[in-house]
């Protein structure tokens, strides 16, 4: 009896005494070893290959260092590039914010099935971009489309008659919004189911007009989810590939064409990490946005 | 008070629903026309299944898509477990980590995958399968870890190992079956996105189904119009199929039930 309570009376002085930190160290082991398999494919197949990039980004061809590279993006090409991005990803966040904004406000009121069916539509719209899409659009608005030509012949509204073309950089615009703004229906629509029918109910009680209830009620509620809606489709459009590469074959100055060009070998022999440095500028790019995201989440969430 | 449909409502649903249907209409139509965009056949699809690279690229991409699913779930389903139950404390950092696949631009992962990969891995297109867990695994993670919280795991985790199950038993038995659904969503989002997926494949010069269709655009418009309807089509049928498929499972587990 007395044995058995000295053991544990000893047992419990270990427990406290010179072994928990090693003991909280072996569980700290043991416990990462949990996630190793997760970390090693992450770390070899996502961080490695950036690691890589940014180390050749600042290294020219005699493995020198060197911010050249950097420092041509600035100038020329790159720089149209990056502009070129920018517009492509401001405008096609401007249109989709509004269009998915308006769908959103009128598919809160609906109910039941026809709810799911349009969500369900825009998750399918979300994530069937790409090349498809790409050769949809070709097929509907190019010269010989029939939304072309219906737009000709019976509204006689001749969509060519301007700077459009759906190879240029308006085409691309068209096909972007046709995806963003069912990502933006999606991202958005739980801030919007949010909006509580009580403060419509309250603002009439009290007297408030319609135009007051939106000034007063809803936009202050919505902002936030607004803005991180609209950085996250920024986001999305800045660094959209496929579709853009399907339909102008390279042409059109955008910052992921121009990588895609720079790997596949048009390259100079002195430019030869001109592509890690405008994938730099771009992660650089990204980076920024989520963080403005992670901060306006941050923000709303405080108050 | 519900809050009603009013006429404004109305005309933003039904032009949204209108502009968004119509381009595909349109592409349908484009896609059927006739030699010289004369009268309407279905030349153009039978035209793809004579071409010589449309097998090869087919069967390339659905490999590599199957492995992908496999690689992803055998992965990301021990590890959200595990996190869900004793790795608690790395729950954040995880997310963090399956955030990041989506904030950075895959074209610049894939100029850095070109340089760093081993040759050997370069030489075969299972090296893209790698890539595609990377870029799956924000959806996945997300998808298994809200069905996992939605069953009792550590009780489920309990019962079974004290019945003298082992762990790989319990995972198998119990608990892939319990979150069957968000298994299963979670390998179709990976196998359409891996099958669709177009910058890493074209970058990394493999000859999958969607590089295929862009090289064949350049010979016949047409018909690289019908792969892209046939592949939407294929993929929205597969979606339906697959929101419907749990119902219609539950609706016959209800009848055999009622039956008994």
């Amino acid at each position: 009896m007395s044995q058995t309570s000295l053991q544990s009376t000893l047992s419990h002085q270990t427990a406290e005494g010179a072994l928990p930190v090693a003991k909280r160290m072996f569980r700290l082991d043991k416990s990462f070893l949990g996630i190793l398999p997760f970390l090693a494919l992450i770390g070899y197949f996502f961080f490695y290959p950036l690691a890589v990039v940014f180390n050749e980004s600042i290294h020219d061809s005699h493995h020198h260092l060197t911010a050249s590279a950097y420092k041509a993006l600035f100038g020329g090409d790159y720089r149209n590039a990056f502009i070129g991005s920018f517009e492509l990803a401001a405008y096609s966040m401007a249109i989709s914010a509004i269009i998915g904004a308006l769908i959103c406000w009128a598919v809160v009121k609906t109910q039941g099935h026809a709810r799911k069916l349009i969500i369900a539509a825009a998750g399918v719209l979300t994530s069937t971009g790409g090349i498809p899409l790409a050769f949809s659009f070709i097929a509907a608005f190019g010269q010989e489309g029939l939304v072309t030509k219906i737009l000709l012949n019976v509204f006689h509204w001749d969509i060519y008659g301007g700077a459009f073309d759906i190879y240029n950089f308006w085409g691309i615009l068209l096909v972007y919004c046709f995806f963003q703004a069912p990502l933006m229906v999606i991202i958005f629509i739980p801030a919007v189911e949010n909006l509580k029918v009580e403060w419509q109910e309250a603002n009439e009680t009290l007297g408030g007009s319609r135009i007051a209830y939106l000034r007063f009620v809803v936009i202050p509620v919505l902002a936030p989810a607004f803005i991180s809606s609209c950085l996250l489709l920024f986001a999305s459009g800045f660094s959209a590939y496929a579709t853009a590469a399907a339909m102008s074959n390279g042409t059109i100055p955008l910052v992921p064409l121009l990588i895609g060009n720079l790997v596949n070998g048009e390259v100079l022999a002195d430019q030869a990490n001109q592509g890690d440095a405008l994938a730099m500028g771009m992660i650089l790019v990204c980076v920024l946005v989520f963080g403005l995201y992670a901060l306006v989440m941050r923000v709303s969430r405080k108050k | 008070m519900k809050r009603t449909l009013g006429w404004s409502d109305r005309t933003i649903l039904i032009a949204a629903g209108f502009f968004f249907i119509t381009p595909f209409l349109a592409a349908g139509e484009y896609s059927l026309r006739g030699y010289g965009g004369k009268g309407h056949t279905f030349a153009n699809y039978t035209w793809i299944l004579h071409q010589l690279g449309f097998g090869p690229a087919l069967l390339t991409s659905l490999r590599i898509a199957g492995v992908s699913v496999l690689l992803l779930l055998f992965l990301m389903i021990p590890t959200v477990v595990y996190v869900q139950l004793g790795g608690r404390r790395w729950a954040r950092l995880i997310e963090i980590l399956c955030l990041l696949p989506i904030v950075i631009p895959v074209v610049s992962l894939a100029i850095g995958a070109q340089v760093a990969m081993p040759k050997r891995l370069q030489s075969t297109s299972y090296e893209l399968c790698f890539f595609y867990v990377i870029i799956c695994m924000p959806y996945v993670y997300r998808t298994l870890n809200t069905g996992l919280q939605a069953i009792a795991l550590p009780t489920l985790v309990e019962a079974s190992s004290s019945l003298g199950a082992t762990p790989v038993k319990t995972l198998v038995l119990v608990i892939i079956p319990a979150i069957r659904s968000a298994t299963l969503g979670a390998a179709f989002i990976t196998f359409a996105i891996s099958m669709g997926e177009y910058a890493l494949a074209v970058l990394l010069h493999f000859h999958t189904l969607p590089t295929w269709a862009t090289n064949a655009a350049q010979e016949n418009l047409y018909g690289s119009v019908a792969i892209s309807i046939g592949s939407l089509f294929s993929v929205w049928f597969l979606l339906v199929l697959f929101s419907y498929l749990p119902a219609i499972k539950g609706a016959l587990q209800n009848k055999k039930v009622k039956v008994t």
